[in-house]
């Protein structure tokens, strides 16, 4: 394989590699806790391939392909870490030192829970979720 | 999910009795419920199908989701057992959340 070639292969290692390290992964809180990470080896596999199209020697394609490939990466990922996925800072009502508003909700077999209920026998961990993180 | 699988880790046997996991969503939560099940792990899953909840307590962020519907701010609480608020961290990018080890360690130091 020509020196061009060896780069993009190895940009697609890269690009692809990451995606399946963030995915398998985001169960350790490093990794989820770093999603820039993803960005940055999309930006890593994008310079590769670009090194591929300057040193191809006859055909360029394949080099052009696999940086088309991982920029497109690179501005998905930028654009969903650093735009979408941000959350607006908006006032809560909660305060250390206080109690939190009181509630009852129906858990998964339909039975009302009572946060109320907790107070004087067990410390609570409240955890307000969506989606796979 | 994964921030509420890394808790269920690394909690200790004793620690998942003496501590009990909420977890609030508008997602159906029969799934998840299982799954904890599965793992051997004391959550409850609320649904707060509505939001009504979620947004008392100021959490909510508004069109946030995929669809432009309003879907809650990802929030990790700690309560004592006089349930007070101890620890709070909020999402300001709704891919993290909290380390289990920083909510373990506010669990621990109550």
């Amino acid at each position: 394989m020509t020196s061009s070639g060896r780069l993009a292969a190895l940009s697609v290692v890269v690009a692809i590699g990451a995606v399946a390290a963030y995915v398998f992964l985001l169960r350790v809180a490093v990794v989820r806790n770093h999603p820039e990470g993803y960005v940055v080896a999309f930006a890593l596999a994008t310079a590769l391939a670009a090194l591929a199209v300057v040193r191809a020697r006859g055909r360029r394609w394949p080099g052009w392909l696999v940086l088309a490939f991982s920029s497109l990466l690179l501005a998905g990922g930028a654009w969903f870490n650093f735009v979408a996925a941000r959350v607006p800072d908006t006032p809560t009502a909660l305060r250390v030192g206080e109690r939190p508003p009181d509630f009852t909700l129906p858990d998964a077999a339909g039975r009302p829970v009572t946060l109320g209920d907790y107070r004087g026998k067990k410390p609570v961990v409240l955890v307000f979720y969506r989606g796979h993180w | 999910m994964a921030e509420l699988q890394g808790l269920g880790t690394q909690l200790s046997e004793a620690e998942k009795a003496g501590v009990e996991i909420v977890a609030v969503s508008p997602d159906p939560n029969e799934q998840s419920q299982k799954f904890a099940e599965g793992l051997r792990l004391a959550y409850r899953f609320l649904a707060d199908r509505d939001l009504a909840v979620t947004r008392r307590y100021g959490l909510v962020h508004a069109r946030g989701g995929a669809d432009g519907q309003d879907v809650p701010r990802p929030a990790t609480i700690v309560l004592d057992r006089d349930g007070v608020v101890r620890w709070i961290s909020v999402s300001r990018n709704f891919q993290v959340r909290p380390d289990p080890g920083d909510v373990l360690r506010a669990v621990r130091g109550l």
